[in-house]
């Protein structure tokens, strides 16, 4: 009953649109207050989130992936792996997936991945005759890459309120990310041989390709630097984003001379915006989530969940479901933040791996930030585009079956994910 | 009056751009820290700690004027589908609730900060700072948040508040 009430309460404040944040740290503290406990614990659990070092990464990925983003990077990339695959069936819409699944790996927001691809690739695959549709769906679904491959903003948050290595969660997701590129080429390449109406492209000259991927190299680098970086111990995750953000500051400025200084200045106050606003959700959410734990909400859920629920596939199911619901209405980052701490003591007890559940999560965030009437990536791609809600949203729907098709992978190979960080 | 709040506009947004090369600024100094480690194999000992003081006040300063700017994540799919009269209920509404939480935590943030400076508690760790240096910020930020949540419901009720919220919806 009373888990009942918290959550009605809580879902009352977010629809009458308090922001997340406070919406969360208000529910924690009242409740806090309700209970006789200390609401001392409030400002010291806003303060212990900011004190945490491995949260520094996200302003530091932030900047880089805006740095590159002003500084034209999108284009050189895009530019680069067309001149390879442009002449195959559907060439335009595998570039696009290789350059968001490449961009991915120097960003770590979907929508800043999204904005960097989508700005280039979807006025030139329009020109060439793709499907409208076809083209939001693969752009705002292609962006979503961006969370799933290392680096990955969710991912950190993840490791932060789970207290589980950021690390294996970003080496987890090379598995997964390549397959789910995979997956979107071969659905690209089936759509243009049955469906298309496209104009085919010749193919570039060795001169063109050599001269397009010289450009895009930097930016290539600077991904195998940042992955081999963590893979090998040589920096932490939030070293590899400081060090990011300078490389890609050099790239930019120094070596392409792409970005000006209102480029700049943009990019450092877009990534304080963002920045803001994520770390205070993450606050929220701790205060939150002490709350509840001190009300023994997790646990009665826990139980509730292995009475009625008996094995892993049902549970997996049960969850997803509630999942695609939420994301419909929620922001995805709110979403690992509320559900997180709620459903993982159950799956650990399913005999879950708690890195395997993460990957999960960011499969079903993903889902999330395409579903209308709430979905990031839907937002940015009408934005870039200039179009309807509506044509984005259903341009989505083979991409979401592509996405749990991966889920449904993931679930009956867990290695896909594991082998990298943990028997590699 | 109109003066006066011009200013205030100044300062949050001034605020809210020091917060942004706080963080900027931390970059620099973890960058620094891994070229000290690595090509002079001398690591320092101030790069973490302040880099992560940087996070604290960034964070805190810029809250306030994000709320202005309508930059905090928060859920549309209700408000959105309302008539406008019941918007301006329904956003005042949810500012007292910021306000209470603001106000409420600036109450507790401030005790925290006080007992330290008071008696000279210190991290303890390699610069061994005093702890309010990071405490502080919450107090501040927040009573921040609360003054700026007060505005914001007093700007539900003027008459252009429709077009201004529009203009500024995300």
């Amino acid at each position: 009953m009373t888990v009942i009430l918290i959550l009605a309460a809580l879902f009352a404040l977010l629809l009458i649109r308090v922001p997340v944040a406070f919406a969360l740290g208000g529910m924690g503290l009242a409740l806090l207050l309700i209970g006789g406990f200390s609401p001392l614990m409030a400002p010291q659990a806003a303060l212990s989130t900011l004190d945490g070092f491995i949260l520094l990464a996200v302003p530091l990925f932030l900047l880089m992936s805006n740095v590159l983003l002003k500084g034209g990077v999108g284009a050189d990339l895009f530019g680069a792996v067309h001149a390879w695959v442009g002449h195959w069936p559907g060439g335009l819409a595998v570039a696009t997936i290789l350059s968001c699944g490449i961009f991915a790996a120097i960003s770590g927001s979907s929508v800043a991945t999204a904005a960097t691809i989508g700005t280039v690739a979807i006025p030139e695959m329009i020109a060439r005759g793709y499907d409208r549709r076809f083209v939001y769906g693969l752009m705002a679904a292609g962006g979503t890459l961006g969370i799933l491959i290392p680096p990955s903003i969710p991912m950190i948050v993840y490791g932060f309120i789970t207290e589980e290595s950021v690390i294996a969660l970003f080496l987890a997701g090379i598995g997964p990310g390549i397959l789910l590129v995979v997956l979107f080429i071969a659905y690209a390449m089936i759509h243009a041989r049955f469906f298309g109406g496209q104009r085919p492209e010749p193919a570039a000259t060795w001169e063109e390709r050599r001269r397009a991927t010289l450009r895009a190299a930097p930016s290539i680098a600077l991904s195998a630097l940042i992955i081999g970086g963590i893979y090998s111990g040589a920096f932490t995750p939030t070293e590899a984003a400081a060090i990011g953000f300078a490389a890609a500051l050099l790239i930019t400025a120094g070596v392409l001379r792409s970005l000006s200084w209102k480029g700049l200045r943009e990019a450092i106050f877009e990534s304080m915006a963002t920045t803001t606003a994520i770390l205070l959700i993450i606050a929220g959410a701790k205060i939150f989530g002490k709350a509840i734990t001190l009300y023994r909400v997790p646990q009665d859920i826990s139980a509730f969940i292995s009475e009625t629920i008996h094995t892993p596939l049902a549970y997996i199911i049960v969850v997803a479901a509630i999942l695609l619901l939420m994301g419909l209405v929620f922001e995805a980052l709110s979403m690992v933040l509320i559900m997180t701490p709620v459903l993982l003591p159950a799956a650990l007890s399913m005999g879950f791996d708690p890195i395997w559940f993460g990957m999960f999560m960011v499969i079903m965030v993903e889902c999330a930030l395409i579903t209308p009437p709430v979905g990031l990536n839907l937002y940015v791609i009408q934005a870039v585009a200039r179009t309807s809600l509506a044509e984005v949203s259903r341009g989505v729907i083979p991409f979401l079956f592509i996405m749990l098709l991966t889920v449904a992978i993931l679930y009956m190979v867990p290695d896909l994910a594991l082998y990298i960080p943990f028997k590699l | 009056m109109t003066d006066l709040f011009r200013s205030v506009a100044a300062l949050r947004l001034g605020l809210a751009w020091l917060g942004a090369l706080l963080f900027a600024a931390s970059g620099v100094m973890l960058t620094w820290e891994v070229v000290a480690r690595y090509f002079f194999t001398r690591p320092t000992i101030w790069a973490a700690e302040l880099s992560q003081l940087c996070l604290i006040w960034g964070v805190l300063l810029s809250m306030a004027w994000a709320l202005e700017a309508r930059r905090h994540i928060a859920v549309d799919a209700l408000v959105s589908n309302i008539p406008a009269a019941a918007r301006r209920w329904t956003e005042a509404l949810a500012m007292v609730c910021v306000a209470a939480f603001a106000g409420v935590t600036t109450w507790h943030g401030w005790a925290i900060f006080w007992d330290s400076w008071a008696r000279g508690r210190t991290t303890g760790s390699m610069l061994d700072l005093p702890t309010w240096v990071a405490e502080l910020s919450v107090p501040l930020g927040f009573a921040m948040l609360f003054a700026q949540a007060l505005a914001e419901i007093a700007k539900a009720f003027r008459t252009d508040w429709a077009a201004h919220a529009e203009g500024l919806h995300e």
